[in-house]
């Protein structure tokens, strides 16, 4: 089956918070997701993970970001270019923009939905999370089987 | 009186470095390299179970995650005396070359080659004498008039719109630019090239670790099951495919990346002259053709010259106590003794003494980086592409010695010209060459085996840890893109006790020692022509030569993601 849409969780797993979105995409890796839909953890990929945008015409992102906002908070952004995402994303936020820059250039840019997860810092060494990101979790990943269903399954009606 | 100016970051990607530098007359007086922040892997992995330190390490970075995940099988392999299959063997050498093929050509292209090619003066470029000069330079096919016109009609699109992304960071039109416009078009024009090419070298790491980024590494010898029928298994197709990929590697590297190095060198031959540093080398060696405890079986060989006389090249020891050791005079650490330390004995303590950030300038007469200082017998030495070739060279091998007197007699420069940023960048081209040889040569010897009937892929006999000693000591080592790395494991009750790694850059962007004596970055910025201090491009060509990464030996965190220089006149 041709491949439809990708959910990617970005982030270092080393860093505490930082790699809320590699645990999101083990999480959702696990679950039952409509056909079509990939999962990757997409680590600190940088350039590595180009082709997986150029494959997907939809892309999920999941990332940490730095705005400020209480740690936990989730947000959705449509970012077009790079410069849309948000400044302070998170540390591997270079890799990730040059990324993005590079896909426009190429005319390549897929259509993404970013889900951020505001954390406080990111000195944290260490592989677990904090509890104020663990409690949004759950709450993450409602909003991203959610998308994906209204994403995948366009006609149904939407209930959110 | 000399003015200080700040480069932070310096580093286009992953991981962050800071360089502040004094000039006095037009030139580089003196400059310091520092990391400004942390990241305690050893403190992770203090407890962990010894097989799957290589998962931990190889999230330290996006750019060479496998090259940690290998230098760490083989650090646990050490201590716990398994010698790997020689198909494991093959497939990680083949994993390696695609790895180095990968980050050489996206250094080049995406990290460093702004540094030289003007990218708004491309725009100046006449796409049919573009054209003449791309074919005088290579076979490549893309390279007709209407593919540099359209090129060109893209760009200028996305440079009207304001939206130059990546070519945001650059000095653009500044004097230290001396390209022409058609050469400066047919490297943006590559720039793109690579970008596509870049993503299917990657493949391989897919096929042979199962997932990409992060491949998998297995302690004993490598995950992935021969299977000539099984088709999820390493079947024929996809070895046909590795082939394949590794063909096309190196075709690109031949006909795209070595002309395009040749042509931007022959109009820069004066950084030939600039930047040479400490002239002092190390490589621990990597790609075992024999396996890895047979050195002189190694396509890198080992060694380390000193002060520049490559007539002599002195063998390294990793586990002898009083070669590599890390200092931490000028770094914020504590020890709890005095003196360097073996890695092995290695202690990882933070002691941060420099300013609250965020501050104007470091004191750099204390303290002033999270990087330690590693010494090889109390020397300072340069790792990387230039101390691989040196090496090489110096060793008297045939196949380094081709291509180097090759270049040097192309571009029409000395072989003192090595010793420099341009010699350095020329370096990494050079090893290219040979290791996208070398990767086909892996392959089938791989294949030959294969065929011979021997399929094992991995040694078991330790993977329950009732066969392992109480305590247990090991040392990995690897030729990394970036230069010599090494990881050194305390194994105790089946648990890692300590787990230290000295890693390229600590080696190159370190503080200086107790002695005073400068390491590579420090060295090589020193005299460093600056034509504008507002605009210090040169310092990104010195610095980015050496291919900064500094994910794995510190982390530091910027908000907007670009090159700052600031500049402050100093009181004396």
């Amino acid at each position: 089956m041709e491949a439809r849409l990708l959910i990617m969780g970005v982030g270092n797993y080393l860093m505490g918070d930082e790699g809320v979105g590699v645990h999101a995409a083990q999480l959702l890796s696990r679950l039952s997701l409509p056909p079509g839909v990939d999962v990757v953890d997409g680590g600190t990929g940088g350039f590595h993970l180009l082709e997986y945008f150029e494959k997907y015409p939809r892309v999920i992102l999941i990332d940490a970001t730095l705005d400020g906002n209480k740690a936990g908070s989730i947000r959705l952004i449509r970012p077009r270019f790079a410069a849309d995402f948000p400044k302070s994303m998170s540390t591997h936020d270079i890799g990730l923009k040059d990324m993005m820059s590079s896909l426009q250039l190429l005319g390549k840019i897929p259509d993404i939905h970013l889900f951020v997860v505001s954390i406080e810092f990111i000195q944290q060494q260490g592989v677990e999370l904090t509890d104020e990101v663990e409690a949004a979790m759950p709450e993450l990943l409602q909003q991203v089987t959610a998308l994906t269903d209204k994403l995948v399954f366009p006609s149904e009606p939407v209930t959110n | 009186m000399s003015t200080r100016i700040v480069v932070d970051p310096v580093t286009r990607i992953e991981g962050h470095l800071r360089i502040e530098a004094d000039i006095e007359n037009g030139k580089i007086k003196d400059a310091y390299s520092s990391g400004t922040m942390v990241r305690l892997l050893e403190e992770i992995l203090r407890g962990r179970d010894p097989l799957d330190a290589w998962a931990y390490v190889g999230r330290v970075c996006g750019v060479c995650t496998s090259v940690h995940s290998l230098t760490s099988v083989r650090a646990v392999e050490d201590a716990l005396d398994i010698v790997i299959p020689p198909n494991a063997e093959m497939v990680r050498n083949i994993m390696f070359c695609a790895q180095y093929m990968h980050d050489h050509v996206v250094h080049f292209y995406h990290l460093h080659a702004m540094d030289w090619v003007d990218v708004v003066n491309a725009l100046k470029a006449d796409p049919k004498k573009t054209s003449e000069l791309a074919q005088s330079i290579s076979n490549w096919p893309k390279s007709s008039p209407g593919y540099f016109s359209d090129l060109q009609k893209r760009i200028t699109k996305f440079v009207e719109s304001g939206q130059l992304g990546i070519f945001s960071n650059g000095y653009w039109g500044h004097p230290a630019y001396k390209l022409p416009a058609e050469v400066n078009l047919i490297g943006l024009a590559h720039y793109l090239e690579a970008l596509e090419w870049q993503k299917e070298i990657v493949k391989v790491h897919t096929i042979f670790g199962g997932k990409n980024p992060h491949p998998n590494y297995l302690v004993g010898g490598m995950a992935c099951a021969i299977s000539t029928d099984d088709v999820s298994g390493l079947n024929a197709e996809r070895l046909a495919y590795v082939e394949q990929l590794l063909k096309q590697g190196k075709e690109f590297i031949e006909q795209v990346y070595i002309p395009d190095l040749m042509a931007i060198a022959s109009f820069y031959k004066d950084w030939g002259a600039i930047g040479g540093g400490l002239g002092s080398f190390m490589a621990y060696g990597d790609l075992p053709w024999n396996g890895y405890r047979d050195i002189s079986s190694y396509k890198f060989p080992q060694g380390v010259i000193l002060n520049k006389d490559i007539s002599k090249v002195y063998d390294v020891d990793l586990r002898k106590d009083d070669e590599v050791q890390e200092f931490i005079d000028n770094s914020w650490y504590e020890y709890k003794g005095k003196g360097g330390l073996h890695p092995w004995k290695g202690e990882s303590k933070i002691k941060y003494t420099g300013p609250k950030p965020p501050f104007e300038n470091l004191d750099t007469s204390k303290a002033y980086s999270y990087l330690k200082t590693p010494r090889w017998k109390g020397n300072a030495v340069e790792v990387g592409p230039l101390a691989r070739v040196l090496v090489g060279y110096a060793r008297g091998r045939e196949d380094f010695k081709m291509v180097v007197d090759k270049a040097l007699k192309d571009l029409d420069v000395p072989v003192t010209a090595l010793f420099s940023t341009l010699g350095r960048t020329a370096a990494r081209g050079l090893e290219s060459v040979l290791v996208a040889q070398w990767g086909l040569d892996f392959f089938y010897q791989l294949i030959d085996n294969i065929k011979k009937g021997d399929t094992r892929m991995a040694d078991s006999s330790k993977r329950s840890s009732s066969k392992w000693p109480e305590k247990a000591l090991g040392v990995g080592h690897s030729e990394a893109p970036r230069g010599a790395l090494a990881h050194w494991i305390n194994i105790e009750d089946e648990k890692i006790a300590n787990y230290q790694l000295v890693v390229p850059t600590t080696w190159n962007a370190s503080p200086r020692d107790a002695k005073g004596q400068v390491s590579a970055y420090e060295a090589a910025l020193r005299d460093t022509p600056i034509a504008d201090p507002k605009q210090p491009v040169e310092i990104l060509r010195t610095v980015h030569s050496f291919d900064p990464c500094l994910a794995c030996a510190v982390h530091l965190y910027d908000e907007e993601g670009k090159h700052i220089s600031r500049i402050s006149v100093l009181g004396d």
